[in-house]
């Protein structure tokens, strides 16, 4: 019994460590394999800022309109039932699973110049292929889902009866929405925001298909390292170091947040 | 929040059964000595050409496409194909100088042409440079970009800028670029002459480019140092100078060798 | 105008059957709706709160209407007035305890806390102010609940089993202190609950619900000593005496019952209390037998109701006040017992409860000590 006991406990130590192992060890490698100051110094070319500030300001953008959008989308579908509720769910999850290429395939079917709305916006004046705002648009579109899929669930894990406090206590449908089940479901929001940020940062294909490569409008960090992999791997390797660097930092830095007592996190 | 899942019942089974597949799914790349197939990296725009080589010669090979600088960056890497095509020799040539590669061998030209939908305005490629024309051209390590950058090189300066200035996208492969195009994201884009043919039902056509303005776009093989099957690839890059190969590549639009 | 009774007049098609209710409450007045689970008891508070709406009827409080279905009206829950005490309290959870009183006070922030922290004192926990929902026990958040919903200083309060997610001891504590608040409210209130102990101490009137509709109405008295129902005797478990107690050396109590007799019970408290007794730990004598046995209370009563209860009789008596007890259909041939005969009542002092009384004259809380200590 106890001897049972104690080799499923090996076990399950032993998948721990090898997955930890793998999962880790590239990573790891990446920063042996870059002297500190290559990555320094990596840093210091205008193309590779200019990609950063690239990805930084289009991932933001996406995330302020996942958030605009997607937290009251989220509330609506995780506080109400309806019929095709699970449909309208499952369509919303869609491009979770969706491989970049194809997102970005159907971002150019939709959108593109020959898209299925691509004459309207154009009478609009909008243009997004080949611009910053595709960025964004490809962004958006491959990390929203991850965003609202968790938000969903914290809005629906909320105390209804908090909600209906909030009411009896003098605050509308809206105020409450914003006073209860947004602190309420916070540490969900922010946990659905730090993958939708990861998501955003590490975004390559879709960018690529629907948006190009062109520094300092549409080459993000994944896109400049992948056009640097060929020409100087030394430097496409410092380049993604320091990938790894700010988004293990923004992660952190939204994860801590997140558990901060202003959001609701446990004290 | 946290619900059991009902997966986590079903779990016991299902451990050893995913094991099991995933055994099964990399069970092909196991070695059973004789029966491999050829591994070849080549450029992706001898996409067409050399897949219809293999079929015809009934050569059994696994083959690759992407851009002959990406190839090569993986064969730095330590990755050992059997063949490397590179349609810029350039590449297979200083693998050789670090040792990586046999000595290339130049197999096909091809030519540089500027691809347009077919109801295109632009008829020569002075036209790229009025203000407000969409360019597609290859990123600088693919050889496809650094072709186009000697083409656009070779024009008078202020022309030169002013194509440069049109460009929206370096993408880092030919596909991309062609992908571009019948897309109508651009309206022009510098690709191989073979990229149009192949994508004539798309809807592209080529413009030629002026001989003065041509790059001497070479095609290169080597047998990669280290192949599994170095008697096959010397048999396949054979095939590529005469016969099956040769046949192809010239469907495909390429030339012959300079 | 603010204020006035509560008056509902509502028809609402639940799951398995129509829910009908008229009822009035007086400002200061507390009308619990007791009844099984599923009897529709909480729909009623949550078509008054406006956090459901009825297909039919009329809610006012006083002049204010706050539903009318003929008319047209129907205010949104905010603009209601009514302070609503959830049955988990339903604090909010990222919020401090003086944060959550605060909510609904519309005042510049400094003004909010000081108001929230003089409610909070007035239950003895200003102390607690910036401790976390999650923190506290269950009676103090069922504290900063009472105090969230009196900050706002509402026309109706409605109660849904406030004191059902505490433990016993900590219980008999807050239904006194609830009462006091009721009663300094003096707004109508609304209480649902499955305790009829705690209706009895808590309500002038008691509707009994069953299957959305009242089966009985009267005080706890009332229904104890008529059950009109074999449902409501079994529900009005105990039956409850007014009296006044006087602690008496050795920890016991003696009683003097309003409208004469007096009795005893192994409970400590003191001032206006509700004795309570089970029915079935009643035996009856006849009245002109010398009494015998260890029992120590004994209270001359005349029969007025006998009711058959299943296998049991339930005898309503006057002693003057009602008193309930439970006898087998033996006794009742045995005794003769039809109403006006004379018995005498008797039951043990380890079977007679007291608890704080609802009715007049109760000193107010805040200064109270904490929860626990000698009730029960």
């Amino acid at each position: 019994m106890s001897a049972r006991r104690l080799l499923f406990g090996g076990l399950l130590v032993g998948c721990l460590a090898l997955a930890l192992l793998f999962l880790c060890l590239p990573i790891l490698a990446m920063f042996v394999d870059v002297p500190p100051g290559d990555l320094v110094s990596s840093l210091g070319e205008p193309d590779a800022l200019d990609a950063l500030w690239l990805s930084l300001r289009t991932s933001l953008a996406a995330l302020a309109i996942i958030i605009v959008v997607g937290t009251p989308a989220a509330y609506f579908l995780g506080t109400r039932s309806f019929r095709g509720h699970s449909l309208v769910t499952t369509l919303i999850e869609l491009p979770l699973v969706l491989p970049p290429a194809v997102a970005g395939i159907a971002l150019l079917a939709a959108l593109g110049p020959k898209g299925l709305l691509g004459g309207t916006l154009e009478d609009a004046g909008i243009a997004l292929v080949l611009q910053t705002a595709g960025v964004v648009v490809a962004l958006t579109f491959v990390a929203a889902p991850f965003y609202m899929r968790q938000a969903q669930e914290a809005f629906a894990a909320v105390d209804r009866a908090q909600l209906e406090a909030a009411r009896t206590l003098g605050s509308s449908e809206a105020t409450a929405f914003a006073r209860v089940a947004i602190p309420a479901a916070g540490q969900g929001l922010t946990a659905g925001l730090a993958l939708a940020w990861g998501r955003a940062l590490g975004e390559f294909g879709a960018t690529l298909m629907f948006a190009g490569s062109f520094p300092g409008i549409t080459e993000t960090v994944p896109l400049a390292i992948f056009s640097r992999f060929a020409l100087d791997f030394t430097s496409a390797l410092a380049l993604s170091a320091v990938l790894v660097v700010v988004s293990a930092a923004l992660l952190l830095s939204v994860k801590l947040l997140g558990r901060s007592p202003l959001l609701g996190g446990p004290g | 929040m946290r619900k059991p899942s009902p997966f986590a019942r079903r779990a016991t089974p299902v451990l050893p059964a995913s094991l099991a597949i995933a055994a099964l799914a990399v069970g092909c790349g196991g070695d059973d000595e004789g029966e491999e197939p050829l591994v070849v990296s080549a450029a992706s725009s001898l996409e067409t050409a050399f897949t219809e080589y293999a079929d015809e010669a009934g050569i059994d090979a696994k083959q690759s496409f992407a851009g002959s600088d990406e190839l090569a960056a993986q064969i730095r890497q330590g990755v050992t194909p059997d063949v490397y095509a590179a349609a810029d020799a350039s590449l297979p040539y200083e693998l050789h100088a670090e040792g990586l590669v046999s000595e290339p061998v130049i197999f096909a030209a091809n030519t540089l042409a500027i691809g347009v939908p077919e109801d295109s305005e632009i008829r020569s490629i002075g036209d790229l440079a009025e203000p407000g024309v969409k360019i597609a051209i290859g990123a600088p390590s693919v050889p496809v970009g650094s072709y186009t950058r000697e083409v656009i090189g070779r024009l008078p300066g202020p022309e030169a800028e002013a194509i440069l200035d049109n460009v929206r996208t370096q993408e880092p492969e030919v596909a991309g670029i062609v992908g571009k195009l019948t897309q109508r994201a651009v309206d022009a884009g510098f690709v191989y002459a073979t990229d149009v043919v192949a994508a004539e039902d798309a809807g592209l056509r080529a413009i030629r480019l002026p001989a003065s303005l041509q790059p001497g776009v070479a095609y290169g093989a080597a047998v990669v140092d280290g192949a599994e099957n170095p008697e096959g690839a010397r048999e396949f890059i054979e095939g590529l100078l005469e016969g099956d190969g040769a046949e192809a590549l010239k469907r495909a639009g390429f030339l012959p060798p300079p | 105008m603010r204020g006035g009774a509560l008056e509902i007049r509502v028809g609402d098609r639940l799951r398995e059957f129509e829910l009908e209710l008229d009822a009035r409450v007086e400002p200061g007045e507390c009308t619990a709706l007791v009844g099984p689970s599923g009897a529709g008891k909480t729909t009623v508070l949550r078509l008054v709160a406006g956090l459901r709406d009825p297909p039919r009827g009329r809610i006012a409080v006083g002049e204010r209407v706050l539903c009318d279905t003929d008319a047209g009206i129907c205010l949104e829950p905010e603009e209601r007035r009514c302070g609503f005490l959830f049955q988990d309290h339903a604090l909010f959870g990222h919020l401090s305890a003086w944060r959550n009183v605060a909510f609904g006070i519309g005042a510049p922030r400094s003004e909010r806390r000081g108001r929230a922290l003089a409610l909070l004192g007035r239950f003895g926990i200003e102390g607690l102010a910036d401790a976390r929902p999650a923190e506290l026990s269950g009676g103090e958040r069922q504290r900063v609940a009472l105090a969230r919903a009196l900050a706002t200083a509402p026309d109706v309060l409605l109660l849904d089993e406030p004191l059902s997610a505490l433990d016993a001891r900590t219980r008999a504590h807050a239904t006194r202190e609830l009462a006091a608040a009721l009663r300094d409210a003096a707004v109508p209130s609304l209480l649902v609950t499955h305790d009829f102990e705690e209706a009895a101490v808590l309500a002038a009137e008691i509707c009994v619900m069953d299957r959305g509709r009242v089966v009985q109405r009267g005080s706890a008295a009332e229904l104890s000593a008529s059950p009109a129902s074999g449902f409501v005797a079994d529900f009005a478990g105990a039956a409850v005496l007014a009296g006044e107690a006087h602690p008496e050396p050795g920890g016991s109590t003696r009683v003097a019952l309003e409208g004469g007799g007096e009795v005893h019970s192994s409970d400590s408290e003191r001032g206006p209390v509700a004795v309570s007794v089970y029915p079935w730990e009643v035996a009856l004598e006849p009245a002109d037998e010398p009494a015998h046995g260890s029992a120590r209370n004994r209270l001359g009563a005349e029969v007025v109701s006998v009711t058959q209860v299943g296998t049991r009789v339930r005898v309503g008596l006057a002693t003057p006040q009602p008193l309930a007890a439970e006898v087998t259909a033996e006794s009742v041939a045995g005794l003769g017992l039809r109403p006006g005969v004379r018995v005498r009542a008797v039951w043990k002092a380890t079977a007679t409860r007291l608890a704080p009384a609802a009715g007049p004259a109760q000193p107010a809380p805040g200064s109270s000590p904490s929860p626990g200590g000698a009730e029960r």
